[in-house]
């Protein structure tokens, strides 16, 4: 070993253990800084409880895009995916506050496709079991015998709020009179806004639709044409957490105080944006279409500024 | 020279940890990946820029660059092809995206001149 402090090529004793000490401090440091910017950004939540253990934590579970129907080799089991996906569910180890099916849960929107998703989800293990529509849960009858099934308690063409454990939870239905684009149209963002108007701003706030309410990609009809009026509503809460089916994959953004989660799909994978010239089901090689699907866990603490989201692939 | 370079890069350095700090607190904790690496990066670069204010060996001003290069590499990543399923648009945040990238390529081009100037040293 060289003595030489010049030589690049070796190290003295002393310059190891001061390049050791310096490399210990950083470590040390970028800990100690962690703990702190943890800290300041959720006091108390290092002696929380674990939140499967909590019970004020908030946990409902997502999932997306069954596609009860769907013949193609993309997926030629999609009832037996699904089903895997509710067992999962009923396996989680917790008892979720409910379950939100994010749309498309049925591919052609035919009385017995949505029998058959009914009879499918009663099995699961939770609170309650919610839903809004896809477009492919609207084909022909603007969404009719969707209404039927699942629009018990809903407003308009569907849409409806509630609040479980301090969170103030809004379905959206923005498949009805697409275009392209998604649209909410002025009746239902006239419903959004009387609805969160009496809502103090530290509520947490939690949007579901089908299409996205971010421009995820337009070229595909991925967004909704009028979400920017919905979103302006919500400006002024500290924490909103959009979750979206439609996409049939995982994209996550942020926009000031609104963050976006698209979810997959338990039905079968699409391309990303851009990839392909259309957003036709993709079928991948054998084995690998597990990975694509999933479904989504979301957990609430009270007191926490926002939702935890966990995505989770089909096991 | 070789001092103003050396607090420039912590300065710089500090800057892009602080502001990847604020925006973890402010929202970006709960994205899955994204979040902890938002928090790894504040409190790596929070430390390594301490550590510079000090004085420390040019290992230490590599591991500068190499935080500040992480940083640029998920932004762009975020802004092309997505980053685990995570993506924005442009200079957003604003104005913590663009305050960010600024610090984090003068990180890359204050070591770069450094480590320049040692070797025109070492050839001396």
């Amino acid at each position: 070993m060289s003595e030489d402090p010049r030589d690049p090529e070796g190290m003295t004793r002393r310059q190891l253990l001061r390049h050791t000490a310096w490399f210990g401090a950083a470590v040390v440091l970028t800990v100690t800084g962690g703990e702190v910017i943890s800290r300041i950004a959720a006091p108390g939540e290092a002696a929380a409880v674990n939140a499967a253990e909590d019970p004020n934590a908030l946990r409902f579970v997502q999932i997306s895009d069954s596609h009860l129907g769907f013949k193609g080799p993309a997926n030629t089991a999609v009832e037996s995916s699904f089903s895997q996906a509710l067992e999962q569910i009923n396996g989680l180890g917790y008892r979720p506050d409910f379950v939100m099916h994010t749309g498309d849960l049925t591919h052609l929107s035919t009385p017995a496709q949505f029998d058959q998703v009914k009879q499918m989800m009663s099995t699961l293990d939770t609170g309650h079991v919610s839903t809004v529509p896809g477009e492919h849960d609207s084909i022909d009858d603007a969404g009719q015998k969707y209404r039927q099934a699942f629009g018990a308690g809903t407003a308009g063409d569907g849409w409806y709020s509630f609040d479980v454990k301090g969170v103030h939870f809004i379905a959206l239905v923005n498949t009805l009179s697409l275009e392209k684009l998604g649209h909410l149209g002025p009746d239902q963002l006239e419903f959004v806004r009387k609805d969160v108007a009496k809502l103090g701003s530290d509520t947490p706030i939690v949007v579901f639709s089908h299409i996205p309410l971010f421009a995820m990609y337009p070229a595909w009809g991925w967004g909704t044409d009028d979400a920017t009026q919905a979103l302006s509503y919500l400006r002024r809460f500290s924490s909103v957490t959009c979750l979206n089916g439609h996409v049939h994959q995982l994209f996550t953004k942020t926009e000031g105080n609104i963050t976006f989660h698209s979810a997959t799909t338990t039905a079968y994978p699409l391309p990303q944006p851009g990839t392909r010239p259309a957003p036709t089901p993709v079928t991948l090689p054998a084995g690998k279409l597990a990975d694509a699907l999933g479904i989504r866990e979301v957990t609430y603490r009270p007191g926490q500024p926002g939702l935890a989201v966990k995505d989770v692939k089909l096991a | 020279m070789n001092l103003v370079l050396r607090l420039a890069t912590a300065l710089c350095l500090a800057l892009s940890g602080y502001l990847h700090a604020q925006l973890y607190v402010g929202g970006y904790r709960v994205i899955p990946v994204i979040g902890p690496a938002f928090l790894l990066q504040a409190s790596a670069a929070s430390a390594v820029a301490l550590l510079l204010l000090v004085g420390g060996p040019l290992l230490l001003r590599l591991a500068a660059a190499g935080l500040a290069a992480g940083a640029l590499a998920g932004f762009v990543l975020s802004r092309t092809t997505g980053l685990f399923g995570f993506s924005e648009r442009g200079f957003q945040p604003a104005p913590q995206a663009l305050l960010s990238v600024s610090a984090e390529v003068a990180v890359l081009v204050l070591v770069a001149i450094t480590l320049y100037r040692a070797r025109l040293r070492s050839r001396t």
